[in-house]
């Protein structure tokens, strides 16, 4: 049986949806920017699977860039719960529902 | 140019699976007689104070938060490293070494505010 | 043939560490089943002969990314929230939500994979993902993005510092 790309594609909107399944049913921030990471993930797959299967590596320089983003996302995003935290003493998505207090 | 990693496979198969079994083996023969001061966290007598489950201070996340920008810079100088020899033939080494040293030097910018906000200072 | 029971573990891996995450109750259970995931994706990037992103991958996401992640489950020492939302009806709204993301993005790619030029078959195009490929690209036609990101990462440090730094109130 060969292996043909529409199933890394295929696994890669698996993955898509668990971690949006992951956005909207978790209550915990923290987990929250976990399943965005799985989401990015889930595109960075799907952009190395083209890549790799037209023999073009402007995909994989894309690859970089979202890496990147999410290191960037995932310092600030942590940083803004940090802050939360201090105020408010959660991270339950559904108890953080005002600016300022 | 897959079975390059072969080596690797089995090194990671090899390394969970003598993880595995010698924590299990541990598990299943070695002698277990808890009592109360055994349990202790300190068995030397120290009784414990407080939680262990304490809250760090902020000042850990801003070092580990300085690694990760570092950590994506270093990511992003391996290929121009693995492929200098390359580019001093194309007689392209001096416009990319200014390319790469001008992003070092935009990431210094960050560590730079960070030393000067006192964000690595342990007190 | 090695590539379709390599492609198969790495994919119910992945699949499994995904919904790990998904589903376990502790923070940092939840980190480390994405771990999980993201080394099988990392391996997947090897059956695809994209050697260099999948050192990549284990570096920034595995090394760095979930390193920041523990750190502030610990740092907050969380006490564990109740697991899903409450209220059967946002609920079943999500999964429908979810299934027709899933719909769309197979028809989608589906209908593409005809559109597009016929693809090289998987994994041929080993020099493609190569560390000296992507560095002439790199640092040739893409040397503006490049420096962005620099500038992009230095945002998100001054940024990180300032949040965490501030007294609020």
């Amino acid at each position: 049986m060969e292996i043909t790309i529409n199933w890394y594609l295929s696994l890669s909107a698996i993955l898509f949806v668990i971690g949006v399944l992951g956005v909207l049913f978790r209550r915990n921030v923290i987990v929250i920017l976990m399943s965005v990471e799985l989401m990015l993930n889930a595109v960075n797959l799907t952009l190395v699977t083209f890549s790799q299967s037209m023999g073009d590596a402007a995909g994989q320089i894309l690859v970089f860039f979202v890496m990147s983003v999410a290191a960037a996302e995932a310092a600030v995003g942590l940083a803004i719960v940090i802050a939360i935290f201090r105020n408010k003493l959660t991270v339950d998505v559904t108890q953080i529902n005002l600016f300022r207090y | 140019m897959l079975s390059d990693f072969l080596p690797l496979l089995l090194m990671l198969l090899i390394a969970t699976g003598l993880a595995m079994t010698l924590l299990k083996a541990a598990e299943l023969l070695g002698p277990r007689r808890p009592n109360r001061i055994k349990q202790k966290a300190y068995e030397s007598g120290m009784d414990p104070i407080g939680t262990a489950r304490e809250r760090y201070s902020v000042k850990f996340y801003l070092v580990a938060m300085i690694f990760i920008v570092f950590d994506v810079e270093v990511v992003f100088l391996y290929p121009w490293a693995a492929s200098f020899d390359e580019f001093m033939a194309a007689g392209q080494a001096l416009p990319v070494l200014g390319i790469v040293f001008f992003f070092i030097a935009i990431l210094a910018i960050g560590l730079l505010y960070d030393i000067k906000k006192g964000g690595l200072e342990f007190d | 043939m090695i590539g379709p029971i390599l492609f198969s573990v790495f994919a119910v891996a992945a699949i499994a560490g995904a919904l790990g995450m998904l589903f376990s109750k502790n923070p940092v259970s939840s980190a480390l089943w994405l771990i999980l995931t993201l080394f099988c994706v990392a391996g997947l990037y090897l059956t695809l002969n994209a050697t260099f992103i999948a050192v990549v991958q284990v570096l920034v996401y595995a090394g760095a990314i979930m390193v920041l992640f523990l750190f502030v489950i610990m740092l907050l020492n969380l006490a564990e929230l109740p697991r899903l939302q409450t209220g059967d009806g946002k609920r079943f709204l999500g999964y429908v939500g979810a299934c027709g993301i899933f719909a769309a993005l197979m028809i989608t790619t589906s209908s593409a994979l005809g559109v597009l030029p016929e693809p090289v078959s998987v994994g041929v195009a080993a020099e493609t993902g190569s560390a000296l490929n992507l560095a002439t690209l790199l640092f040739t036609q893409y040397a503006l993005p490049f420096e962005v990101i620099g500038i992009l990462l230095l945002v998100a440090t001054i940024g990180a510092v300032m949040l965490a730094k501030r007294r609020f109130v």
